[in-house]
């Protein structure tokens, strides 16, 4: 699992590849725990490298999904891969933060 | 040096070192080795160089010797020279005409001169008497005194009285023996003698003096040379004039013996004495085998040379005896450095041994043997200090690993008993409802680790209401079973009071939602069955929508819902739908544990299409179905481990008439 952060003044985005699993989660939280020490409030997830998504994945995005709530802030994702966009959809999460079909969109919704 | 050799029976099965591969004795091997070898080279220098000077001053020596010797043979011969000298002058004296004078004086002579042997006064042919041819009157020596006589043989073709003549000059004549006169082998020195007639120098004849050859045999034997060594006299043709084998004398010249050896060295010799050298010659073989070398110098009287033969061995006996000894010394000091080092280097090596053994003992998986102190502080005390340090080190980490071993254990019997308790807590008992001709239920979980995040459950809620839930905590292992356990009781106790299902997902996911930080969920799909019907109401919580297997048809998956996983957002409202279930239709529910085992190309379960796995089992009763699901799974899924926490539950309608 490759984690690229791409970071602006009020916008981070953090491009995700291969698979967010049980083991590759963790990883994803600490960078995210180290994001949310800074005072950045909004955050696109890129998804077009991300393969595969678990339940320990998701656990993630949701986290990630209050933190930002609660501190007002903007959460998008963005070129989701048919299976990651089923496991969305299944699980309800597609309500709780927002796809867009590309990275501009996202971009611009989140800004 | 005892105790060295003390232990060798059993030192291979102490040390597991066969005698002789072991450091120290290889150090005393190369160590006497290279000893050795030095030892060799400068011996060998030495022996040649001491060889060499050796060889220089023997030579220098018998040269010495062979000319001291030549000298005094000369002074005897020179002596003897002067007699005939002497008498040839004196006969010219009238008063020597008388022959009975004649002979006195030679008498007189030979008694006053031992070296001689005899004399003789040789006239022309009636130069003397008129009526004589031949006057020699001859005085020799005998035994009883001294003898004279008339030499009857006709002289003047001998040597030595033609020879003088001829060269008008005194002269050595070669060895010959005397037959008629002396008898004996003899050498002669002539000496004309002229006298005057009618103004004219006219040859009148000679006066000679003998020498025994045996005479100069003793002489030269006298000559006292070390062990085998022999002196010998040679002619000026190369002729043997004496020599200790008496065979060889006036019968063979030193040429001739050259030509039988082959040895061209000889030859060189025999060129050099006669031509009156003197020096020294190293020869392969004289007359015997024996290297020798042949020392010479010459006469100067007769103009003979004097050898000296001395056998190289004899020569070097002191030398070779001084090389057998320092040989010696060397040896046994080699042999003395092998020993010493030897029992230095086991000296030093014995501590490694004692480690050795200690390390074979503690690999033997005792780790209280003592490492024996070594108070050194080189490379094998540091050794020894780290040997103990390991074995410090390795208690310390075998305690520290029972430790976490024991503590492992624990954890391992405390999650065991948690698996039985969380498999306790799902209905297991199949069929659950046996006198329930109307339907038929089957459900399984196998967790992917000792405890698991999914669960199912099954209840009626009333005579004719079966409640089913197939659930799917996030997450797996304690913190998802503890979950598990949470929402299954929920479920129940909320469905217990009989109300619909999106009413009681509603109600779990608000007691989940209230106080849930690290956003755990539960995915879950819910159904009430009423059996009398076949009619099932259902909601679904983000879980994979089920499949109902139609009795004669094909597979469906129930539409999706849209619900949201539990536990996530508080209030959600969930929507209940409703499936009408016909006679021998069945559900299939499952959690993602099944669309997404894998195997070890990195597939998915679901890429076989699972309406078509489900289909090919479609006509079996429940256990089948499921049992017939799990089995191509794990034949899907081969060597590669189960990722994920694997539910099925499998509900057949077959109605209230069969």
């Amino acid at each position: 699992m490759d984690i690229v952060v791409t970071r602006e003044e009020t916008l981070s985005v953090f491009a995700l590849r291969g698979r967010l699993d049980a083991v590759s989660a963790p990883e994803l939280e600490e960078r995210l725990n180290a994001w949310f020490n800074e005072p950045a409030a909004n955050l696109v997830f890129d998804l077009s490298g991300l393969d595969y998504i678990s339940s320990a994945g998701l656990r993630v995005f949701l986290t990630a999904a209050k933190k930002i709530k609660s501190r007002n802030g903007k959460l998008g994702m963005s070129q989701l891969k048919p299976n990651v966009q089923e496991v969305f959809t299944i699980s309800g999460f597609i309500a709780l933060i927002p796809a867009f079909e590309s990275l501009e969109a996202a971009l611009e919704a989140v800004r | 040096m005892k105790d060295l050799f003390k232990s060798r029976p059993d030192r291979k099965n102490q040390n597991g070192v066969r005698p002789g591969r072991g450091i120290a004795f290889r150090l005393s091997l190369w160590i006497l080795l290279s000893a050795t070898v030095i030892f060799t080279l400068v011996f060998g220098y030495y022996y040649f160089l001491t060889r060499q000077i050796m060889i220089r001053k023997i030579g220098q020596h018998a040269v010495d010797v062979a000319q001291g010797t030549a000298a005094r043979l000369d002074v005897v011969l020179a002596a003897a020279q002067k007699i005939p000298q002497n008498v040839s002058v004196l006969i010219s004296n009238p008063a020597y005409a008388d022959h009975q004078k004649l002979v006195d004086l030679m008498t007189s002579v030979l008694k006053n001169n031992a070296d001689v042997y005899g004399m003789a006064i040789a006239f022309e042919p009636y130069s003397r008497d008129r009526r004589k041819r031949l006057y020699s009157p001859y005085a020799y020596r005998k035994a009883d005194g001294i003898a004279d006589t008339l030499i009857t043989y006709d002289y003047f073709s001998w040597d030595w009285y033609r020879l003088p003549a001829l060269r008008s000059r005194a002269l050595w004549v070669e060895p010959y023996f005397d037959e008629g006169a002396g008898n004996i082998i003899m050498s002669t020195y002539s000496v004309p003698v002229y006298r005057d007639v009618s103004g004219r120098n006219t040859f009148s004849g000679v006066v000679t003096v003998d020498i025994s050859l045996e005479w100069l045999r003793r002489i030269v034997a006298e000559i006292q040379l070390n062990g085998r060594g022999y002196a010998f006299l040679v002619s000026q043709s190369g002729m043997f004039v004496t020599h200790p084998d008496q065979g060889l004398i006036m019968n063979q010249t030193i040429f001739d013996l050259a030509q039988e050896a082959g040895d061209p060295a000889l030859r060189r010799v025999g060129l050099r004495m006669t031509t009156g050298e003197s020096g020294m010659e190293e020869l392969k073989g004289f007359r015997n085998g024996e290297p020798c070398w042949l020392a010479f110098a010459p006469l100067s009287t007769t103009g003979w040379s004097l050898g000296l033969v001395l056998p190289r061995d004899e020569l070097m006996t002191d030398v070779s005896r001084h090389y057998h000894l320092t040989l010696l010394f060397g040896t046994v000091g080699m042999i003395l450095l092998f020993g010493v080092v030897l029992w230095v280097a086991r000296g030093m090596t014995r501590p490694l041994r004692v480690l050795t053994a200690a390390t074979q003992t503690m690999a033997a998986g005792n780790l209280e043997v003592p490492i024996p102190a070594v108070r050194r502080q080189d490379e094998i005390g540091r050794l020894a200090a780290s040997f103990a340090a390991m074995r410090q080190s390795l208690q310390t980490y075998i305690r520290e690993l029972t430790r976490t071993t024991a503590a492992k254990e624990r954890i391992e019997s405390e999650l065991r008993i948690a698996h039985d308790i969380q498999m306790g807590m799902l209905p297991r008992i199949f069929p659950p409802f046996p006198d329930r001709a109307d339907m038929d239920i089957y459900a399984l979980l196998q967790p992917a680790r000792e405890v698991g995040g999914d669960l199912y459950d099954f209840f009626f809620m009333d005579e004719n209401h079966l409640c089913f839930i197939v659930g799917d905590v996030s997450g797996k292992g304690v913190p998802a079973a503890l979950l598990m356990a949470v929402t299954k009781i929920l479920v129940k106790s909320k469905a217990l009071r009989g109300v619909s299902p999106s009413e009681i997902l509603r109600g779990v996911n608000d007691d989940l939602a209230q106080d849930n930080p690290s956003m755990m969920f539960v995915t879950m799909f819910l159904g009430i069955l009423d059996v009398r019907t076949g009619e099932t109401v259902y909601a679904n919580a983000g879980h994979p929508s089920p499949c109902v297997i139609r009795s004669g048809a094909g597979i469906e998956t129930l539409p999706f819902t849209g619900g949201m996983a539990l536990g996530v957002v508080e209030g959600f409202s969930y929507r209940t739908q409703t499936v009408k279930l016909q006679k021998n239709d069945a559900l299939f529910l499952y959690s993602d544990g099944v669309t997404e085992a894998s195997n070890d190309r990195n597939e998915l379960f679901e890429s076989m299409g699972l309406n078509t796995v489900v289909g090919d089992l479609k006509t079996g009763d429940p256990k089948a179905l499921i049992d017939g699901m799990l089995s191509r799974i794990e034949a899907f899924a081969g060597d590669e481990p189960q990722a994920d926490d694997i539910t099925m539950l499998g509900i057949r309608y077959y109605g209230t008439e069969r």
